[in-house]
């Protein structure tokens, strides 16, 4: 057991090498909000933890950020499967800003010029691959992801064994904090939707949406990490699941209401079946985009409230002007957070119960009312 | 030339993205009113009716939303 630990963090450690390195950056730039902001809440490659000033080897001052790099992996039609390290493990051979910004180019056989160690544009052209790649690269969202899932399992596991161990006694522990919210989720959101048979077949599923939101959304919150449903795919990946869980368990009734509605003149259907049609696609998109704008507008908020702090100093020029802002932008920004603590867990509820909504509504037959 | 269309997609962003936050408003404004005032007249139903009203107010915040996310894409792409 603990041979198998050390042998996953040793996998865990040789992927994803944290490194530092100099960005010739350091003059004084204007403070850019928008920048900043989107910098923040974009999906990289790597896990970027902070920035410091250094002085490189000439010992000029320059800006030095510290992050963690994902490794790298590629689909090439031609090569197969291509895997890089973290870009420390190219420093070696002195490419590794090149493997850094262009992976995909390595991937694709293109050779780097020998004399290119800098973080200058090379040209477009030489990054051109003749065949296919398909880059599956883990990002940020990625990764945290799988961080949140290590986080389900390490709570939920338990409480599942504690579920076995002491049935029909009194939750201990875990047990009891996250007994009300199961529960919840079991009589107020997939009971009431669901028909009865299906219930026990979906819980599952619908649990583990429920608490995959809101803890992602939790996870987004804390500082250093990234907004997970802040990012389109990952919401629209949960759409296309829900989305496929609906279709597939679409009974005839749910099929007949979309393309023939009974009891409507045959003249109608021609307006009515499109727009059905529509509707249906509609449906995930908007939960798609209900999340991922949620979750996004609370960290632009929070980050804009944030970068006022700097755009009344002036980037350090005006110390006052900072001073100022300061309690007014915290007390706001401490407003703001509470409120998303309880917008994570809303979504959380929103995405669950439209869900089960819109299954409930395909598993739903009409035998009664036609 | 080009700053003077950047500047007039961000006013079109900004006036899109406020006239969708009114039309939300007013929505969700109308709808808790209802519910309130419905939990008001009959509490013992007020499960059901709060349920009921974040599941519309889900739908309502969703056009809104679109909304948003066109004049986000307005000033960014």
């Amino acid at each position: 057991m603990i041979l198998r630990k050390l042998f996953i963090f040793n996998i865990l450690l040789v992927a994803f090498v944290g490194s530092v390195f100099a960005d010739d950056e350091g003059e004084k730039k204007e403070f850019n909000a928008a920048e900043t902001i989107l910098h923040h809440v974009q999906n990289t490659h790597d896990w970027h933890l902070t920035d410091y000033y250094g002085t490189d080897e000439s010992g000029k001052k320059v800006k030095k950020s510290v992050a963690i790099h994902f490794p790298w992996f590629f689909y090439s039609s031609k090569t197969g499967f291509e895997f890089f390290g973290s870009t420390h493990a190219m420093h070696e051979d002195g490419r590794f800003v090149a493997y850094h910004e262009h992976p995909k180019a390595l991937a694709a056989g293109m050779s780097i010029p020998e004399d290119y160690h800098g973080h200058g544009d090379l040209p477009e052209e030489t990054f051109e691959a003749d065949h296919f790649i398909l880059d599956l690269s883990p990002s940020k969202a990625v990764v945290h992801m799988i961080l949140v899932g290590i986080a389900l399992m390490l709570i939920f596991i338990p409480i599942a064994r504690a579920y076995k161990k002491n049935e029909g006694k009194a939750p201990k522990g875990m047990q009891s904090f996250f007994e009300p919210l199961i529960m919840f989720v079991r009589d107020d959101i997939v009971k009431t939707y669901l028909p009865e048979k299906a219930v026990n077949k979906y819980l599952p599923y619908l649990l583990t949406l429920f608490f995959f939101i809101w803890f992602s959304n939790l996870f987004g919150l804390m500082p250093l990490s990234s907004n997970i449903m802040g990012n389109i795919a990952v919401t629209g990946a949960l759409a296309i699941m829900t989305f496929i869980i609906v279709q597939v368990n679409g009974t005839k009734d749910y099929w007949t209401h979309i393309f023939a509605m009974p009891g409507v003149p045959k003249g109608m259907l021609f307006l009515l079946t499109p727009i059905e049609i529509i509707s249906l696609f509609v449906k995930p998109i908007a939960l798609m985009i209900r999340l991922f704008a949620n979750i996004s507008a609370g960290h632009f908020m929070i980050l804009s409230l944030i970068c006022l702090i700097f755009i009344l100093g002036k980037g350090g020029e005006s110390v006052g002007g900072a001073l100022g802002i300061m309690p007014i932008s915290i007390a706001f920004t401490i407003a703001i957070f509470c409120l998303e603590m309880v917008v994570a867990i809303i979504q959380a509820y929103i995405f669950t119960l439209l869900t089960s909504v819109f299954l409930g509504e395909a598993m739903e037959s009409h035998d009664d009312h036609h | 030339m080009e700053g003077v269309d950047g500047n007039i997609g961000v006013i079109g962003a900004g006036i899109g993205a406020g006239l969708a936050a009114i039309g939300a408003g007013m929505g969700i404004g109308r709808l808790t009113a209802s519910a309130v005032e419905s939990i008001a007249r009959q509490p013992e139903a007020t499960g059901d009716i709060r349920g009921a009203m974040i599941l519309m107010a889900a739908f309502i915040e969703g056009v809104a939303l679109f909304g948003e996310v066109v004049c986000l894409l307005a000033v960014f792409v």
